[in-house]
This record gives C-alpha cells, sequence and structure tokens, in this order.
C-alpha cells in the first residue's frame, strides 16, 4: 500500500495563539487534510473557539473558501429565517438582487432555502423572525446558513450544544453529508467517537496555558480515553463509581 | 442541491409577497410603504408653490450673514440670553414641582390622565397666545407658558419612570407605610437618576421653547431673531442664530447640576416683568370670553324657545370654514411624517461607523446637529420667506427637523451594534441585512412617537402664516375672538390626542430612550 498522503489544506504552525497580550494556546501544529472529519474537544475555556478562528483566518489567507457555523450565531433576530439563511450567499449576488430580495425573495432562491430546510425541520419556520425561535431553532438556522454557502470544508463552533444527543447526531450527519471536511467543535465526546475521523483534544497544561494535548484517530478509542480532557467531569464520574 | 419544486408543498414552492409575509420586518415595510405611498398621493393635494420670486439669491445672503455675524450690531443679546435662560430654568423647575406630586397619583386616576394629555397636547406658543391676554407681555405669560405643558409631561414621564422601577425593595416595606413615605424611602432614590436625567434633557427643550417665546412678542432670543430676518438684518440673525448654537453647544458646562441652583437663583433678579391683573378681568376672561357667545348670554327662554340651539349652531357655523385648515394641518401632519421617515433612513447610514466613511460620519453629523438644534419654527420661518407662504417650508422644516432628531438616534444605535466577525463583507449587503433589520424598528417607533410632535409642531407652523389650525388660532386672537380661539385650542388638542393614539397603536414594540421625544 503505496498511497500518497493527499496534500493538506492547512498546516498550522504557531508558536502561540491568543487575544492580544492573553495567550490562550502554545505550540501549536496543526495540518489539515482534504476529506478528514475533526472534532474539536477540550472543557468550555481550553481555546475551541480561538482555534477555529486562527484556522478561518489562515484558510482565508490561503483563498480557501469555508462554511463557517460561529458559536454565537451571528443570526439578526429582526430578519427572517430565509432572510437569515439567504444571508449566507450574499457575496454571490448582486447589490439589486439582495435589495429585491429583501422585498421579495424570488422562488429559486425560495425553493433553494427550502430544500435545505426541510431535513433541518425548519421549512416551516422560513417566515418567522428569528427572534421568535428557541435556541434549537436558532441552531438550525445557523447551521441552514452555513450549509446554503455551498463549500467543500466546514467550520463549526459548537453548532449543536443546544439540542439533544439524538438530534446532534442527525445535524452532524446532514453536516458531513454536504461537506467533504470538516472541522467541529463539540462538547460531546460521544459524538466525536462516532462521527468524527480524529479528535483534536485541547486543554491546560501545569504552565496554565493551553496546549494540543491529544490529536489521534478515532479508530479504537473510547470515552473513557478523553476523560483526562474534563478534569472535572473525570473526578465526578469516578466518584459515581464509588 | 436536489431542490425538486414539484413535491413541495405550495407554502414552500413561493415565497410570501410583501404585503403577504408575516415577519416583523415585513410589517414596518408595510408601515414604511404605506405612508410614502400616501405621502406620494396625497402631494398634489397640498399647496407647495414656491412664491418667492429668487429664493436662491435670498439663501445666499442669509448664510452670508451666518456666515459673518454681526454681534455689536445687536441691542441688548445679554439680556434677552438671561432671559431666555430664566424662562427656561424657571418653567421647567416650576414644571417639575408640579409634575411630581401629580405623577404619584398618576396611574390612579383617569381623570388626571386625561386632564394632562389635554394639557400636553397644546404647544407652549398657543399657551402663551392665550396666556398674554390676561398676564400681557409679562414673565407669568412666559413661565406659565412653559410650566403648564410642562408640568402635564412630568407627570406622566415620571409615573411611567416610577412605574418601570423594580417593585421587590417597595413590597419589602411595612405594609402600614403611607404613600409618601413608600416614595420617599424607596421609589426616590431608585428613580432619582432617570427622573433627573429627564428633567435635565426637559430643560434643553425648555430653552428651544423659551426661544420661541420670541414669536410671540416676548423679550427672548427668538423675538430679536424673528425680526431681524424679517427685516433682512441677516448680519444680526446670524449672530443671534451663533448665540443660540453656542447656548446649547455649552450646555454640559453652564448646565452643570453645581451651576443651575446659582443660576436659578440670579436669574430671579432678570425675571420680569411682572404683570398686574385685575381679578375681575381675569375671572370675565375664564368665565365668559373664552366660551361660545350665545352659550354665556343664555337664558332659561332661550333654551325652550330653541334661541340657543340655532343661536350656538350659528356660532358653530362659523368653524365649519376651518375644515380645510384641519385638513391641512392633517395632510402637513403626514406629509412632514413621511418625510421624517425619507430623510432619516438617508441620512442615519451615512452618520454611522459601520457604513459611511470618516468624511460622511463627520459631515453627516455635523448637518444633523445644526437640524436638530434649529427648532422647528425657526427653520420653518428661514424657509418661509426663502420659499414663501405655502406648505412647502413648513414640510421641509417638519421633514429636516424630525428627520434629523430621528438619524441621529438611529446612527446612535447602529453605532452601537457589535457586527458579527461573519458578517457580509460589502457596506451595501451589511447595511442592508445586519444594520437595517436592527435599526428600523427603533426607527420607527421614534417616528410614530415623533407624528403627535409633528402633529403639533403642524398647528403652530400656522403662526407663520401655513394655513393649518394655527393660523385660525393666531388671528382668532388678533380679532379678539378669544371663544373662537378657544374653541380652535381645543379642537387642536383634540386632533393630537387622536393622532398620538393612532400613532401608538402602529408603534412596534421597541426600547424607546428617555431622549427621542425631543420637545
Amino acid at each position: 500500500m503505496t498511497q500518497e498522503t493527499p496534500s493538506p489544506l492547512l498546516h498550522l504552525s504557531q508558536d502561540h495563539l491568543g487575544h492580544g497580550a492573553e495567550v490562550v494556546l502554545r505550540d501549536l501544529n496543526i495540518r489539515l487534510l482534504p476529506g478528514e472529519r475533526i472534532a474539536l474537544l477540550g472543557a468550555s475555556g481550553a481555546g475551541k473557539s480561538t482555534l477555529l478562528e486562527a484556522l478561518r483566518a489562515a484558510l482565508q489567507q490561503r483563498d480557501v473558501a469555508a462554511a463557517w457555523c460561529p458559536q454565537r450565531q451571528g443570526l439578526v433576530p429582526q430578519l427572517s429565517v430565509y432572510h437569515n439563511i439567504f444571508m449566507g450567499r450574499l457575496d454571490q449576488h448582486s447589490r439589486l438582487t439582495n435589495l429585491l430580495n429583501l422585498l421579495r425573495p424570488k422562488p429559486a432562491h425560495w425553493q433553494a432555502v427550502a430544500t435545505l430546510c426541510e431535513p433541518l425541520g425548519i421549512a416551516s419556520l422560513m417566515e418567522r423572525s428569528v427572534e421568535a425561535l428557541s435556541g434549537g431553532q436558532r441552531q438550525r438556522v445557523a447551521i441552514a446558513r452555513a450549509l446554503y454557502q455551498g463549500h467543500d470544508l466546514f467550520l463549526g463552533d459548537e453548532p449543536v450544544a443546544s439540542v439533544d444527543p439524538h438530534q446532534a447526531s442527525q445535524l452532524i450527519q446532514l453536516i458531513h453529508a454536504r461537506h467533504t471536511t470538516s472541522v467541529v467543535a463539540l462538547h460531546q465526546r460521544e459524538l466525536a467517537l462516532t462521527h468524527f475521523t480524529r479528535v483534536i483534544g485541547l486543554g491546560k497544561q501545569a504552565d496554565g496555558q493551553g496546549h494540543v494535548l491529544l490529536d489521534v484517530a478515532t479508530d479504537g478509542l473510547t470515552p473513557g480515553d478523553l476523560d483526562f480532557l474534563y478534569p472535572a467531569a473525570a473526578t465526578r464520574e469516578s466518584s459515581d463509581v464509588s | 442541491m436536489s431542490a425538486d419544486p414539484s413535491t413541495m408543498t405550495a407554502e414552500l414552492r413561493h415565497p410570501p409577497r410583501w404585503w403577504q409575509a408575516r415577519s416583523d420586518g415585513a410589517r414596518l415595510l408595510r408601515l414604511g410603504g404605506g405612508l410614502t405611498i400616501a405621502m406620494l398621493v396625497l402631494v398634489p393635494f397640498a399647496d407647495l408653490s414656491v412664491t418667492s420670486r429668487d429664493p436662491w439669491q435670498e439663501l445666499g445672503r442669509m448664510l452670508a450673514g451666518l456666515a459673518s455675524p454681526a454681534p455689536g450690531a445687536l441691542e441688548s443679546p445679554l439680556h434677552a440670553l438671561i432671559l431666555t435662560i430664566a424662562f427656561a430654568l424657571w418653567g421647567t423647575l416650576l414644571g417639575a414641582l408640579i409634575g411630581l406630586p401629580l405623577a404619584l397619583v398618576y396611574s390612579r386616576s383617569r381623570l388626571l390622565r386625561g386632564v394632562c394629555a389635554g394639557l400636553r397636547a397644546v404647544h407652549e406658543l398657543f399657551w402663551a397666545l392665550l396666556l398674554l391676554q390676561v398676564f400681557g407681555l409679562s414673565a407669568a405669560t412666559a413661565l406659565a407658558a412653559i410650566t403648564i405643558p410642562y408640568a402635564a409631561t412630568f407627570a406622566k414621564v415620571y409615573a411611567e419612570i416610577l412605574e418601570q422601577l423594580p417593585q421587590a425593595p417597595l413590597k419589602a416595606l411595612p405594609w402600614a407605610s403611607s404613600r409618601a413615605m413608600r416614595f420617599v424611602y424607596a421609589e426616590l432614590p431608585m428613580a432619582w437618576r432617570r427622573m433627573a436625567s429627564y428633567t435635565r434633557y426637559r430643560f434643553e427643550c425648555g430653552l428651544r421653547a423659551s426661544v420661541l417665546l420670541g414669536f410671540v412678542g416676548l423679550p427672548t432670543l427668538g423675538f430679536y431673531l424673528e425680526s431681524a430676518f424679517r427685516e433682512g438684518r441677516y448680519a444680526e440673525a446670524g449672530a443671534l442664530l451663533w448665540i443660540f448654537y453656542l447656548l446649547i453647544a455649552t450646555l454640559p458646562w453652564w448646565g452643570h447640576r453645581r451651576v443651575l441652583p446659582v443660576l436659578a437663583i440670579a436669574s430671579l433678579w432678570w425675571l420680569g416683568p411682572w404683570p398686574e391683573v385685575s381679578p375681575t378681568l381675569l375671572w370675565r376672561f375664564i368665565s365668559h370670553d373664552i366660551w361660545p357667545a350665545p352659550l354665556v348670554n343664555a337664558s332659561f327662554e332661550s333654551l325652550t324657545s330653541g334661541e340657543l340651539a340655532t343661536g350656538l349652531l350659528q356660532w358653530a357655523s362659523h368653524l365649519a370654514d376651518l375644515l380645510p385648515a384641519i385638513g391641512n394641518t392633517l395632510l402637513l401632519g403626514l406629509l412632514g411624517t413621511a418625510g421624517s421617515l425619507l430623510i432619516a433612513m438617508l441620512l442615519w447610514p451615512l452618520a454611522s461607523r459601520h457604513v459611511g466613511n470618516r468624511l460622511s460620519q463627520h459631515s453627516t453629523n455635523g448637518l444633523l446637529i445644526f437640524l436638530r438644534t434649529t427648532p422647528e419654527l425657526i427653520l420653518a420661518f428661514i424657509l418661509l420667506l426663502l420659499l414663501g407662504p405655502s406648505l412647502l417650508p413648513a414640510w421641509l422644516a417638519l421633514a429636516l427637523h424630525n428627520g434629523a432628531i430621528i438619524a441621529f438616534l438611529c446612527a446612535r444605535h447602529a453605532n452601537q451594534i457589535q457586527l458579527p466577525p461573519s458578517r457580509p463583507q460589502g457596506k451595501f449587503e451589511c447595511w442592508l441585512y445586519e444594520l437595517n433589520p436592527r435599526v428600523a424598528p427603533g426607527m420607527f417607533a421614534l417616528l410614530l412617537y415623533r407624528a403627535e410632535t409633528i402633529i403639533r409642531e403642524t398647528a403652530i407652523l400656522g403662526m407663520l402664516g401655513v394655513v393649518t389650525l394655527g393660523f385660525h388660532i393666531d388671528s382668532s386672537f388678533e380679532y379678539l375672538m378669544f371663544d373662537q380661539a378657544f374653541a380652535l385650542l381645543v379642537l387642536t388638542a383634540i386632533l393630537n390626542i387622536g393622532v398620538d393614539s393612532l400613532a401608538r397603536r402602529l408603534r412596534p414594540s421597541g426600547e424607546i430612550s428617555e431622549d427621542s421625544c425631543v420637545c
């Protein structure tokens, strides 16, 4: 088997990442290959969002388009679900189209968005203002907006945080069905093992700064192997057993 | 994506039309569209002719006057300035003192709410015209003209502030605490800041009102401003306008809470002249002059013989001539509101940091400050001199002044919005999809809030010769037909209250900041 390794989409090698003077992550060396499904794990504050932002910025520099589903979903509460999803492709239409779309959507656009919304279960909400939706529904709208961008690569910052595990699994499947490559921050370990090919675990080391503690394929990994990423959770579970 | 329209339900196949769409945005779109269409339909009915000979040359002379003001030519600028401040300060202060106790019972008394709505609905200038008949050109007229409507406004706004207070501290008080003690111990400390800031803000409005009182002859800045403009002494008028702008611009310094009490006491020295009021004349005015003559002169026989009824009918038939004026008032109110909307929509993006560039931000902000600081009446007066007495100058003044206020507040709102990093690249798209949807509800709330102010201003623009209700009120007073003037004042008030309640019904439920109800 002399399968050639495909050339990476991105090689992020950086001494440190952070906001201003505050260092969030150190000693990064991450290769992103086409076709990979990477789950980012780590306790909150471990630097998942920072890493994703850095990936996004680096991809943008290399002119690699990526669908982006941010943590604070970036939706406009006063606009309808349809318009919020349409915003994923604002850069691909003329100003006039974008303007007229607010007054009267073109049937083609409407149907394209409707097709996306159906598997997400929000097709009947397309006319509603986003501010009238529940947290889970908003999350689906944010995912739909990312899907609507129609790129091969998907970056998501906890895109399934406010839905139940069963729905989360369905949403991840949908995301994967529409993108060849994905990097998704998660807080459900089980999802990471069942739906992703690779796990990057982030956490604080003794120096008080974030590091990549784990970067392995998911084959053969068990949830227990990931416990150490969540110090508090691990102690709680062990105390439950005893 | 495999869109297969044939398997979709009709709802998914066809996008909603904008007049059917159910989202909040679509509702606002319909409201704005409706206003604009109404404006376009009604414009042919408005007299928008330009009757002056060479408006551009006149405008050039005015701008030259503004550019090279001649403060030396002013007769007694200091006295006018002090009087302007004194009337505003004491009028606002007395209004607050009267309004505060009223606020405590405001929510419980329907009668009080009705009376306050009526008092508020009459513009300060009309109060001045009415009071002038009793107190003459005196400080009493000026003070009461500001105090009466302001007390009614304070009663309402203070009551609203008190209503919005957290209830827990009130409930924690012992049951038997009296209303006054509850107020002093719980409500006042919590509400103090907001009430003080509203009162301050109202004082700024009072300054503008005080200037306007000059238009009925009281010796404030407006008096000299009017005569200077009317007689074409534009360098003097320019100087007076600059004094007024400086007065407003430096308000944060001289209006400091430590300075104001000193100023209030010192200004008492200049406050005057005080009238000599004959109680019999006053009583005659209140009990006789302002009521329809047939009603006042009625005897028991006239009531039974039907003479009273015919007399009253005859009296009322004079008022019927005023129907066109009512139409003009409403027309101008609608045109002004729609015009304000268009001006606001055009100007706020240019003044906001997300859409405008540095140049457009600074220049638009400068323009907005100029337009919103200049009272409508003065703006209308200047435009009237330029364009002649049609609805056009009044419309322009209303749209520019109110549009500028709304644009300023919208731009401030837009500047507070933090756009997500995933925002659209282009500024146009950013405005269209990220900013506009967020700003529009507040903009419409403001616009409808101001609709009542606009209709009130519409009436007083009549004093400049635009044929609205105010025109007839002004001339009724001039011909000493107090009964007719009073009836028209009541009619104006009813009209204002009606427009206000209509606007309130249309208003989207958005947060409105305190200073959005600029006089």
